[in-house]
C-alpha cells in the first residue's frame, strides 16, 4: 500500500497549514455550540446552521465582492435560524434533540433552496491571507501559524473572548448557572430564558460564520451537501473539549489535521483509497469519545447539569 | 391589567396530537408558500403538482406507498430506541449497511431461487443493521458514550463505505466504467400487491404491529417500559439497564437494516449511497410527530412519503428546487411543536399585581 514516502518540507508545512484552516472551520462552530450548551441548551442544528451560513455567506460575498460581508451575512443567517430552535426548545420547552434535528433539516433545505442558482459559480478564495509582520518570517512556525486568513485570527480571538466572558464576567456566571441549576440562576435575578435565547443565537452566529468561511475561503464555491457532516464533528468536539474553549480549540486542530490529511496524502506518495481515508475523521470521533469516556470513568461529568432540561419557573 | 401566562394542564388534552399535526401541516404549507413567492416560484402550482404526483391520482399511489415503507420503518427504529430514552440518529447508516449486507448475500448466492434469496437477503439486512448499531450500543451501555454522536458518525462512514465498494471491490465489470455496484440478482425482487406497490408495505405494517404487541404485551416489553420511565424502579426490580440499552439499540438497528433490505429488493436495482435518501433522518421527524407511538407511525410516514415524492416532481416539471420538500418536513414538525403547547398547557390571564408579588 505504501510505495515511497516523500516527506518534503513544503508538503509537511502544507499539511499543517491546511490543518489550521480546517481547524478554524471546526472551531468557530464548536465554540458557538459550547456557549449554547453552557447555558443548558443542546443544539443539534449546527450542521444546518453551518450549511445556511455557507450558502447565504457565499451569495452575499459574491454579490458585494466583500468576503467580510459574506462572513457577517453567514453569521446573521445562522443566528436568525437558531432563533427557531430557541423559540421551540427554550420558549416552548420542546425536546431539544427533536427541535435541533429539525433545525438541521430546515437549515440544509434552506441552504439548497437559496443557493440553487449559485452552484456553478466557482471562485478562488475571496479572502487574502494576512502575514503578521515580523512573525511570518520565522522558519516553519511563521508559515504554519502566522500566515492565515483573518478569519483564523478572528477565531482565536473569539475563543479568548468567549473564555473571558464565560469565566470572568457576571453575564458569564449567570449563563453558566442557567446551564447548571436554572432555578438558582433565576433566584439570583438572572433571566434564564433571556440568557438561553442569547446563548443559542451566539451559537447560531458562530455556526453560520463557520459555514461562510467554508464557502468564501476554504472552497470558494457553493454546492449541495458541502458541509458533509462537519457540523456534527463540531458538536462532538464540545464533548471532546469538556465544554472548555481552550480544550475545544485543541480538538479542532486535531480534527482539522485529520480532515486536511485526505487531500494531502497523495503529496506524500502514499497510495491509499481517498474514500476510505475520508472515513477517518468520523471514525476518529467515535474512538476519541470512547477513550474520553474510559478515562472519565468514576469522575463527575463535565457536562452542564441542566443540559436538555427546559426551564419553567412554575415548576421550580 | 391582565397578563397571559402558560400553566401546565394536569392531563394533556386527548387527541391533541392529530390536531397539532394538522396545524403543523398548515403552518408548513403557509410558510413554504411565502418562501416560494418571495423567491419568485409559483407556490400554488408547486403544491398542486406535489399533490397530483403523490396522493392526488391513483397512478402515483404506488410510489407514495413504497416511499412510506422506509420512512415508517426508520420511524419505528427511532421510537424503539426512544423507549429507553435513547436517540438513534444514525438509522440512515443502519439502513445503508443493511442494504450492503443484503447485497453481499445476493453476490454470494446469485443462483438461489427468488423467494429463498429474498428471505436470505432480508435476514442479512436485519443482521447488518443490528451490527451497525452494535458499536454505539456497546459504547452507550458500557461507557455512557452519547449514542447521538456515534450513530451519526457511523452514518458518514456507511456512505463512504458504499462509495468505496462502488469504485473498487464491487464495481460492475460490465458497467462501461461507471462506478456502479453490480445489479442485484433479478429474481431477488419483492412481488407487487397491486400496480407497483410492493409487499414491503405489508412487511412494514407487520413489523410495526409486532413491536406494538411486544412492547405492550410481552415481559421484556413490560420491563422495557419500566426501565425507560424510571431508572430507580428498574434497579429496584432487578432489571439490568446495560442489557436493556444494548438490546434496544440492536433492535432499533435491526429494524432500520430491514428497511435497507426492503429498499434493495423492493424499489432499487442495485446498492448505492442514495438507496436511503435521508430516510433515516426523516424517520426521526416521523417518530417525533407520532409521539413515538407505533400505531401513529404509518399515518405520519404516509404523509411524509407524499411530501417527499411530490417534492421530487417539482424540479423537473417546474424548475423549483426539491429542497422545498426538506423545508416543508422541518416546518411541519416546528408547527406541530408550537401547536402541541396548547394540549399540554393552557393560557391563563393573571392579574399583574399578583404575578409581581
Amino acid at each position: 500500500m505504501i510505495l515511497a514516502l516523500t516527506f518534503t518540507e513544503a508538503s509537511v508545512i502544507g499539511l499543517l497549514v491546511a490543518g489550521v484552516q480546517f481547524g478554524t472551520l471546526l472551531y468557530l462552530a464548536a465554540l458557538g455550540e459550547t456557549v449554547a450548551e453552557k447555558s443548558g441548551v443542546l443544539n443539534l442544528g449546527v450542521e444546518g446552521m453551518m450549511a445556511t451560513g455557507a450558502s447565504v455567506g457565499f451569495i452575499v460575498a459574491v454579490e458585494t465582492g466583500s468576503p467580510w460581508a459574506g462572513i457577517l451575512a453567514g453569521a446573521a443567517a445562522g443566528a436568525l435560524l437558531s432563533l427557531v430552535h430557541a423559540v421551540a426548545a427554550v420558549g416552548l420547552g420542546a425536546d431539544q434533540v427533536v427541535s435541533g434535528l429539525a433545525l438541521t433539516f430546515l437549515g440544509l433545505g434552506l441552504a439548497d433552496f437559496v443557493g440553487d442558482g449559485y452552484t456553478d459559480d466557482a471562485r478562488r478564495s475571496l479572502f487574502r491571507d494576512v502575514e503578521l509582520p515580523g512573525l511570518d518570517g520565522i522558519p516553519w512556525i511563521g508559515e504554519i501559524v502566522f500566515r492565515h486568513s483573518p478569519v483564523t485570527y478572528g477565531a482565536v480571538l473569539s475563543g479568548i473572548v468567549v473564555w473571558f466572558v464565560l469565566n470572568r464576567t457576571a453575564v458569564g456566571l449567570g449563563l453558566r448557572a442557567a446551564g447548571e441549576t436554572a432555578a438558582t440562576a433565576d433566584a439570583a435575578g438572572h433571566s434564564v430564558l433571556r440568557l438561553r435565547f442569547a446563548a443559542v443565537m451566539v451559537g447560531g452566529a458562530f455556526a453560520g460564520a463557520s459555514g461562510a468561511y467554508l464557502t468564501t475561503y476554504l472552497v470558494g464555491s457553493w454546492s449541495q451537501n458541502l458541509t458533509a457532516g462537519r457540523g456534527w464533528i463540531a458538536v462532538a468536539l464540545v464533548i471532546f473539549g469538556a465544554w472548555r474553549p481552550g480544550r475545544v480549540a485543541l480538538g479542532a486542530l486535531l480534527f482539522g489535521f485529520t480532515l486536511a490529511l485526505k487531500s494531502r496524502l497523495a503529496v506524500f506518495g502514499i497510495e491509499f483509497s481517498p474514500i476510505l481515508l475520508d472515513m477517518t475523521p468520523y471514525l476518529l470521533t467515535v474512538v476519541v469519545l470512547v477513550v474520553i469516556s474510559i478515562r472519565a470513568r468514576n469522575k463527575p461529568s463535565p457536562a452542564p447539569a441542566a443540559i436538555g432540561i427546559p426551564y419553567r419557573r412554575e415548576e421550580r | 391589567m391582565k397578563r397571559l401566562v402558560l400553566t401546565r394542564r394536569e392531563i394533556p388534552t386527548r387527541g391533541g396530537q392529530p390536531v397539532a399535526f394538522l396545524f403543523g401541516l398548515a403552518f408548513a404549507l403557509l410558510v413554504g408558500a411565502i418562501l416560494m413567492q418571495v423567491s419568485g416560484d409559483p407556490a400554488i402550482d408547486v403544491y398542486q403538482r406535489m399533490w397530483e404526483r403523490s396522493l392526488g391520482s391513483t397512478d402515483t399511489w404506488s410510489v407514495t406507498f413504497n416511499r412510506a415503507v422506509p420512512l415508517a420503518l426508520a420511524g419505528l427504529a427511532v421510537s424503539i430506541a426512544a423507549t429507553m430514552g435513547l436517540w438513534n440518529i444514525g438509522a440512515e447508516g443502519q439502513i445503508l449497511f443493511g442494504a450492503t449486507a443484503a447485497t453481499l448475500v445476493g453476490r454470494l448466492f446469485p443462483d438461489w431461487p427468488g423467494p429463498v434469496l429474498i428471505t436470505a437477503m432480508l435476514i442479512a439486512a436485519v443482521i447488518g443493521g443490528a451490527l451497525w448499531a452494535l458499536g454505539p450500543g456497546l459504547a452507550k451501555a458500557e461507557l455512557g458514550v452519547s449514542e447521538i454522536i456515534t450513530t451519526l458518525m457511523l452514518t458518514e462512514v456507511a456512505i463512504r463505505l458504499i462509495t468505496y465498494l462502488e469504485q473498487g471491490p464491487w464495481k460492475d465489470p460490465e458497467g462501461f466504467g461507471f462506478p456502479n455496484v453490480t445489479a442485484r440478482p433479478p429474481q431477488a425482487e419483492l412481488g407487487d400487491l397491486w400496480d407497483r406497490t410492493h409487499i414491503g408495505v405489508l412487511l412494514a405494517l407487520a413489523v410495526i404491529g409486532a413491536f406494538a404487541w411486544f412492547i405492550n404485551r410481552s415481559v421484556w416489553g413490560y420491563e422495557l417500559r419500566i426501565a425507560g420511565s424510571s431508572r430507580q424502579t428498574a434497579a429496584y426490580a432487578g432489571i439490568s439497564m446495560r442489557r436493556k440499552v444494548l438490546g434496544v439499540l440492536l433492535l432499533s438497528g435491526a429494524v432500520a437494516g430491514f428497511a435497507g433490505g426492503i429498499e434493495l429488493t423492493g424499489t432499487a436495482v442495485r446498492l448505492n449511497a442514495q438507496i436511503s435518501n435521508g430516510y433515516g433522518f426523516s424517520g426521526i421527524i416521523v417518530a417525533a410527530l407520532a409521539l413515538m407511538r407505533p400505531s401513529a407511525i404509518p399515518v405520519v410516514a404516509l404523509a411524509f412519503g407524499a411530501v417527499q415524492v411530490g417534492g421530487q416532481s417539482i424540479q423537473t416539471s417546474l424548475g423549483v428546487s426539491p429542497a422545498v420538500s426538506t423545508i416543508l418536513q422541518a416546518l411541519i414538525l416546528f408547527g406541530a411543536i408550537g401547536a402541541a403547547v396548547f394540549s399540554n398547557y393552557r393560557v391563563v390571564a393573571l392579574d399583574r399585581q399578583v404575578s409581581v408579588a
